[in-house]
């Protein structure tokens, strides 16, 4: 497994509890100018974030959350998707070393395994003058938890999916890697091939599937068949082609009640 | 004491509703008095937004001597007046994205700046949401947030003016 790293994870600093690596990383790159490739972690993320106001819920010293401290200057704010692109694809090349099938990246941020959430992505950056000054990925992966308690959406794990347990700080050091190496892809320009990567790892991609419109409340069949340059959802339906925002639209799945 | 620590001690002082401070040490003295008509001047640049909370207007006004003259520079009425039909003078901080702006980190943390709050460059003011992506906003301006223009977990557009400030 490699953990070779040219500056993800350099410095990399743990702590042995942490309310969420995020908002330390936010604060810390804030405060003392570290260096590109700063990892913040934790095994005991206790108040980890999800997205604004609900909350990642990982059991003490079985899971990954990280958080890395990036300056993408390289980026317009607008192509900030970019990031998300490169971490979903770094996220589920790692997870598929260990569950080489149904691993996909269901959007805009989350992995599942079939449909099944085993981590999720969040991304905080800091815009200043229309730049970004510093860009914080945070990564958080079930690895050896067993049992989850909330309510949180079908949770697994890579020990539940395979009956083994890992070592957290080898697999935080080679998920830097992964990280790194879509990172250098996206700084060296290859915006499309990284595009077409996230696109065929895309949970549901050209699957006839159910949705909400969240909109008008109304759930409609239709197939996702891409994504718009800042990330927009792109989905065929009987009435064409129809784009939807994040809050615009839900994914219905077959256990799930309307 | 510093111009800030004046200004947050107004703050409070509005916020409990009293009519008179007073605080004295070696240094200087300071007197804050509120609710007097003569002191309504301040809330010219207040009554901007119909929708902010209106607290009663303080004053600050140092009893003889005052050896802080800094401190007390910042009240004269004169240009606040002159402000108010001028809307020109204040600039927009405005949104570098599309997407959902919040006013506080989350739901159960206090906003990031409310009317009156000064603000220096760097100062995050807002966070705007795109694609599950948050983008803390710097501003990039000095001075004091004289109105919030959009409503909180509301769409923002590229370049639309979230914030009021003067910078004076």
């Amino acid at each position: 497994m490699n953990t070779n790293t040219l500056f993800i994870g350099q410095v990399f600093l743990t702590f042995p509890t942490l309310l969420s690596t995020n908002l330390f990383a936010m604060d810390y790159a804030t405060k003392n100018n570290p260096s590109e490739g700063t990892v913040i972690s934790t095994p005991n993320q206790s108040a980890g974030r999800g997205q604004i106001g609900s909350k990642w819920e990982s059991e003490a010293d079985k899971n990954i959350s990280l958080s890395i401290i990036l300056y993408p200057k390289f980026l317009k704010p607008i192509e900030q998707f970019d990031l998300i692109k490169i971490t979903g694809l770094a996220v589920r090349d790692f997870i598929a070393q260990f569950i080489p099938e149904k691993v996909t990246i269901k959007w805009p941020n989350d992995i599942y395994v079939g449909n099944k959430k085993i981590a999720g992505i969040l991304i905080q950056s800091s815009l200043s003058s229309s730049k970004i000054k510093h860009a914080i990925i945070g990564i958080g992966i079930n690895v050896n938890q067993a049992t989850f308690l909330s309510d949180a959406p079908n949770p697994t794990s890579i020990f539940l999916e395979t009956g083994q347990e890992n070592n957290l700080e080898i697999l935080n050091r080679n998920l830097c890697w992964h990280v790194e190496r879509w990172y250098l892809q996206l700084k060296a320009g290859h915006q499309m091939a990284i595009h077409e990567h996230y696109l065929t790892h895309f949970y549901k991609i050209r699957e006839d599937a159910h949705f909400l419109n969240v909109a008008t409340q109304e759930v409609f069949k239709g197939a996702i068949i891409g994504i718009e340059k800042t990330g927009q959802l792109r989905v065929f339906t009987s009435s064409g082609i129809q784009v939807f925002d994040i809050k615009g639209i839900k994914f219905l799945h077959e256990n799930s009640k309307v | 004491m510093d111009f800030n620590q004046i200004q947050e001690l107004i703050k409070l002082i509005s916020e409990t509703g009293l009519s008179e401070f007073h605080l004295e040490d070696k240094e200087f003295k300071l007197t804050i008095r509120s609710k007097e008509p003569e002191t309504i001047t301040e809330t010219k640049i207040v009554s901007v937004p119909a929708s902010m909370p209106s607290y009663p207007a303080p004053q600050y006004a140092p009893s003889a001597p005052a050896p802080a003259p800094a401190a007390v520079a910042p009240t004269p009425a004169a240009p606040a007046a002159g402000k108010k039909e001028d809307n020109n003078n204040y600039i927009e901080i405005t949104s570098p994205i599309v997407g959902t702006f919040y006013r506080s980190p989350s739901p159960d943390k206090p906003v990031y700046v409310n009317v009156g709050d000064v603000v220096q460059k760097d100062s995050v003011v807002c966070i705007v949401e795109a694609m599950k992506l948050f983008n803390e906003i710097e501003s990039e301006v000095s001075g004091k947030i004289v109105k919030v223009l959009v409503d909180d977990a509301t769409p923002v557009e590229f370049g639309q003016a979230l914030y009021l400030v003067d910078p004076s």
